[in-house]
Order: C-alpha cells, then sequence, then structure tokens
C-alpha cells in the first residue's frame, strides 16, 4: 500500500519537474558580477535608451508617412492609370498589394517595439536588473523585426520599379501606338 | 400604482433615492467620464496614434526632426500610358523613394548589451 502511495508521489514529482523546467530554463541566469554591472551602468543605459526613444518617433513618422505616400500617391495611381488603360497590370497590383501588407506590418511592429521601450524606461533597474537585462533582449529583437520589415519595404519598393521597367519593355509597341 | 396602494418600506426606498439623488448623478458622471477616457486612451495606444503623436512628453526636443509630408508629389492617375508617361513615373519615383533607400535607422546594434555598457565584460 505505502508502495503504491510512494509511486504515485513520485509521478506527481515527476510530472511537477517536467513542466516547471521549461520555465526555469527561460530565465536570464546572470553572474553576480554581470548583474553589478548592469546596476552601476543602468542609469546611463537609460539615458541612452530614452534618447533613442525619443529619436525613433520622428523617424518613424517620416518613414511612415514616406512609405504610405510611395503606395498610395505613387503605385497605386500608376495601377489605376494602366487599368483605366485597359493594360494587364497584374504583376504590380500584386507587388503594390504585397508593399500595403508590409507596410501594415511595419505599423504594428514599430507599436510593439515603442510600447516596449516605454516599458524599459519605466523599469526601477537599480532594483530589478534582471528584469530590465531581459527587457532590453526583448526590445532588441523587436527593433530588428522593425529593421527587417523596413528592409523588406525597401525590397519591395526597388521590385516595383523593376517591374514598371519590364512593363515598359514587354508593352513596347502598344505603348509607342499610344503615344503617337 | 397610485400613492394610495404604495406600500411603507416602498415610500422609503423612494425618499432615500430622492434625498441623494444629486449625489447620485454626480457620481454615475463621474464614473461614466472615467469609463470613456479609459476607452479612448486604449483606443489611442492600441490604433497606433500614440506612436505618430509628438506632442506627448519628451518628445517637444526632436519635433523638428519632421518632414514636411506636403513636398510628396502624386503621379497623375488620370491620362494616357505611354513611353513618355512611364518615363515620367520612374524619374519621379526615384527622386521620392530616395529618403527610404539608405539603411534602415532601426539597427538593432544600437539596443546592444555593448552599446548599452550592461555586457559582462568590464571595460578594459
Amino acid at each position: 500500500m505505502s508502495s503504491r502511495y510512494f509511486s504515485l508521489l513520485l509521478f506527481i514529482v515527476i510530472v511537477m519537474a517536467s513542466v516547471s523546467v521549461p520555465a526555469l530554463a527561460q530565465q536570464t541566469l546572470l553572474s553576480d558580477e554581470h548583474i553589478e554591472r548592469i546596476k552601476s551602468n543602468c542609469q546611463s543605459a537609460l539615458g541612452t535608451l530614452a534618447r533613442i526613444h525619443a529619436n525613433d518617433a520622428p523617424t518613424y513618422i517620416n518613414r511612415n508617412q514616406t512609405y504610405f505616400s510611395i503606395g498610395d500617391k505613387m503605385m497605386a495611381r500608376l495601377n489605376g492609370r494602366l487599368a483605366l488603360n485597359r493594360y494587364d497590370a497584374a504583376q504590380l497590383v500584386r507587388t503594390a498589394s504585397d508593399y500595403n501588407a508590409r507596410l501594415t506590418k511595419f505599423r504594428s511592429t514599430y507599436r510593439d517595439y515603442d510600447t516596449s521601450m516605454a516599458e524599459i524606461i519605466r523599469i526601477d533597474c537599480r532594483k530589478q536588473p534582471v528584469g530590465f537585462y531581459e527587457k532590453v533582449a526583448e526590445t532588441r529583437e523587436l527593433r530588428e523585426k522593425v529593421n527587417d520589415v523596413s528592409g523588406q519595404l525597401k525590397s519591395l519598393i526597388e521590385q516595383y520599379r523593376n517591374e514598371v521597367i519590364l512593363f515598359q519593355a514587354d508593352n513596347s509597341i502598344q505603348l509607342k501606338e499610344g503615344q503617337s | 400604482m397610485n400613492d394610495a396602494s404604495k406600500l411603507p418600506q416602498d415610500v422609503a426606498v423612494e425618499s432615500r433615492f430622492s434625498k441623494h439623488k444629486l449625489f447620485l448623478l454626480v457620481v454615475s458622471s463621474i464614473v461614466l467620464a472615467l469609463m470613456l477616457v479609459l476607452i479612448s486612451m486604449a483606443l489611442y495606444a492600441s490604433s497606433g496614434a500614440a506612436q505618430l503623436d509628438l506632442s506627448r512628453p519628451g518628445y517637444k526636443a526632436v519635433q523638428d526632426k519632421l518632414g514636411q509630408p506636403s513636398t510628396f508629389e502624386s503621379f497623375p492617375s488620370t491620362g494616357p500610358v505611354n513611353d513618355q508617361a512611364l518615363e515620367q513615373f520612374i524619374k519621379l519615383y526615384d527622386r521620392q523613394i530616395q529618403p527610404v533607400l539608405g539603411d534602415s535607422p532601426f539597427n538593432p546594434e544600437s539596443l546592444s548589451d555593448h552599446a548599452l555598457g550592461i555586457d559582462n565584460k568590464p571595460e578594459s
């Protein structure tokens, strides 16, 4: 009877341990020296972070405005003009659509990054050095995502330009007729 | 239901309500206003409007870094499509995409442990 209880207890302990191990593994293990270094330098790090955060805002607004204008005032207008003149511009429309989807992603990714940055600045880094360090790492990943989406938008802008040149070459006869 | 048919306890509840009518009105107005503020703040944060708002505290110093949105020229959406129109488009496009063709300003290295001075290796 007691051995059965012991087996049951052992089973419960193993199950609980297997559940809690991944959770423990997620915590960052920092040496005492490293924690001390974070504590001593975190005030200047917070100053740097606040400066980066403030400078990011106008950069984002300018980029967002330019990205939006490229899609709305250039791509959409050319696509509309080609459709009005009964040209098949399916590839250009697809690229413009991908571009708009990436722009939406850019905005949402930046929003997550901005929220995370605001949260770091509110952390008391002397009392919570590990939490501060983890939040910086998380925010760095979000900034990398913003950087990646920005790169994808740049590629789509260049791709659209190349496709316009290709369209021009593919439809050279009709385009010359349209000129007369 | 007229007053004569009312039970004494109903009359008591009614008189208590009428005694505190003004107080209840003020409290419910404040609660409603707080709820509306919370909803609008949630919308402000979730819609992305907060990221475009440089009137927030701490952003005054960087307000002058904003570009002029009206400088972006639109390509006409009507008109013939010919070589000349497409060349005009390419020319305008090349000029207007310049500000976003350089390196991304969101380089994650600026948030590296080393850049922030919170890396494991102390400076020698």
